[in-house]
């Protein structure tokens, strides 16, 4: 599930943009904001993984504020009040593009999740996350994960987001419900 | 659907019963008769179009009326989350509390499965609480005398000696942990959990930490907002107001 953030003021183009993701064939959490008020805490607490901004929102708030506070993977579409040249690029969009054209550049960004039940591709934790799950359930931090299994903590955090990517499970204490219930660590092995 | 301020309150109920809890929140009685939505309001106080704004996001969520809640003052709002804050503590959470704690009944399970929910749950529930208390203990009445100031109520200097080096920045820190956990634990419930014996109970149980997921989402959503923007402005009078001094 993509999440996407609608940073525009007006509510007839927030609308036409939910409308017009909503066809696409993915499912995607949507929110909104109609100002800058609010964008940066909008930003912390829903973590999109595109952001539609209107450049009129953007020049209320320094762009350099605005990727502090997203993740890396996130992607930033700017939404502009004027026509575009044709040879534009998938990352601006205007409000005069067609349907087509906007269709065309927001499928670069929301393609349908491929839905796979075999083997191969299933969501299940490999041997290296079930160990480094074990570790993270037993309250340990990546710094100290790392030391133990000699491996950098640049290594123990990829691990982590592949392990909450694959289990949807973020908090600390969530996992090691989940470790428990799957056998990875002992009931015991907690206090 | 645009609701207006000449339609029968009990009829707005009918379109949508989840506006029996804004009406709880804002201690609006219930035996409305045939009374008008104004009159309802004005009987008990409350601004008619404060009401219709609030009424008006519950009925259509993809438009949250962010502009205009802010230009109330916020002790309205402020009223209303104490409101649902004493739902929860008196009444959803303990009732979920005991439902949490039937789930060794309910689970086909040979191992600790229901006890590390369980755990989870109350750990869960007493990190709510410390937030809901922080809140009221210290956020609010916060907002309250910045409102106080910049309204001339009191003096910089009375509110300077109550709040010395508060600011709503600190308030925010662990608002995001709680909505994570609680999509964690319906994560683990739906997908991680062994099957349930009883299904229409264990079904209603999901249900309902689903609901709370989104009350508190609500609840961020009007925090973040609308409270916290309008404090941030009135930090910048108040900073004048430092100036000054």
């Amino acid at each position: 599930m993509i999440r996407i953030l609608i940073a525009e003021p007006s509510y007839i183009l927030r609308k036409g943009l939910i409308q017009l993701i909503n066809e696409l064939p993915d499912t995607s959490e949507i929110e909104v904001v109609g100002s800058h008020l609010g964008l940066i805490e909008v930003l912390n607490h829903f973590s999109p993984d595109l952001v539609i901004l209107n450049t009129s929102i953007a020049v209320a708030i320094p762009m350099e504020e605005i990727k502090i506070h997203l993740p890396d993977t996130s992607k930033i579409i700017h939404l502009i009040n004027t026509p575009l040249p044709p040879d534009s690029t998938s990352q601006q969009i205007s409000i005069y593009d067609s349907k087509l054209v906007l269709q065309e550049k927001l499928s670069h960004y929301i393609k349908p999740e491929q839905v796979h039940d075999d083997e191969e591709n299933s969501e299940e934790l490999t041997s290296r996350e079930k160990l480094i799950l074990k570790h993270v359930a037993l309250g340990q931090t990546n710094k100290e994960i790392a030391s133990s299994l000699f491996i950098s903590t640049h290594t123990v955090i990829s691990h982590r987001k592949n392990i909450t990517r694959k289990l949807d499970i973020k908090s600390v204490s969530g996992l090691t419900v989940y470790a428990i219930l799957n056998g990875i660590i002992k009931m015991e092995d907690i206090s | 659907m645009r609701i207006s301020a000449q339609m029968k309150m009990a009829d707005l109920v009918h379109i949508n019963f989840e506006l029996l809890s804004v009406l709880q929140r804002l201690m609006i009685p219930f035996g409305f008769k045939d009374k008008s939505v104004s009159t309802v309001c004005n009987e008990n106080n409350v601004d008619v179009d404060f009401f219709l704004a609030l009424t008006q996001w519950f009925l259509n969520r993809d438009e949250f009326p962010q502009q205009e809640l802010m230009n109330y003052p916020p002790e309205w709002l402020i009223g209303y989350l104490q409101h649902t804050h004493k739902c929860y503590i008196n009444y959803q959470i303990p009732r979920l509390e005991k439902e949490i704690e039937q789930l060794d009944q309910l689970l086909n399970a040979p191992d600790h499965s229901a006890q590390v929910m369980i755990h989870f749950f109350k750990e869960y529930i007493s990190e709510f609480s410390e937030h809901i208390e922080e809140e009221e203990r210290v956020a609010f009445p916060y907002i309250l005398g910045v409102e106080k100031v910049v309204s001339n109520k009191i003096t910089y200097k009375e509110f300077v000696e109550e709040y010395k080096d508060y600011s709503i920045g600190k308030y925010l820190e662990n608002h995001t942990d709680l909505e994570e956990k609680i999509f964690d634990l319906q994560n683990i419930l739906l997908k991680y959990v062994p099957p349930p014996t009883n299904n229409c109970h264990f079904t209603n149980l999901l249900i309902e930490i689903y609901r709370l997921g989104k009350d508190l989402k609500d609840h961020t959503l009007l925090e973040e907002n609308v409270l916290i923007p309008k404090v941030k402005e009135m930090e910048i009078t108040l900073a004048k107001l430092a100036g000054k001094q």
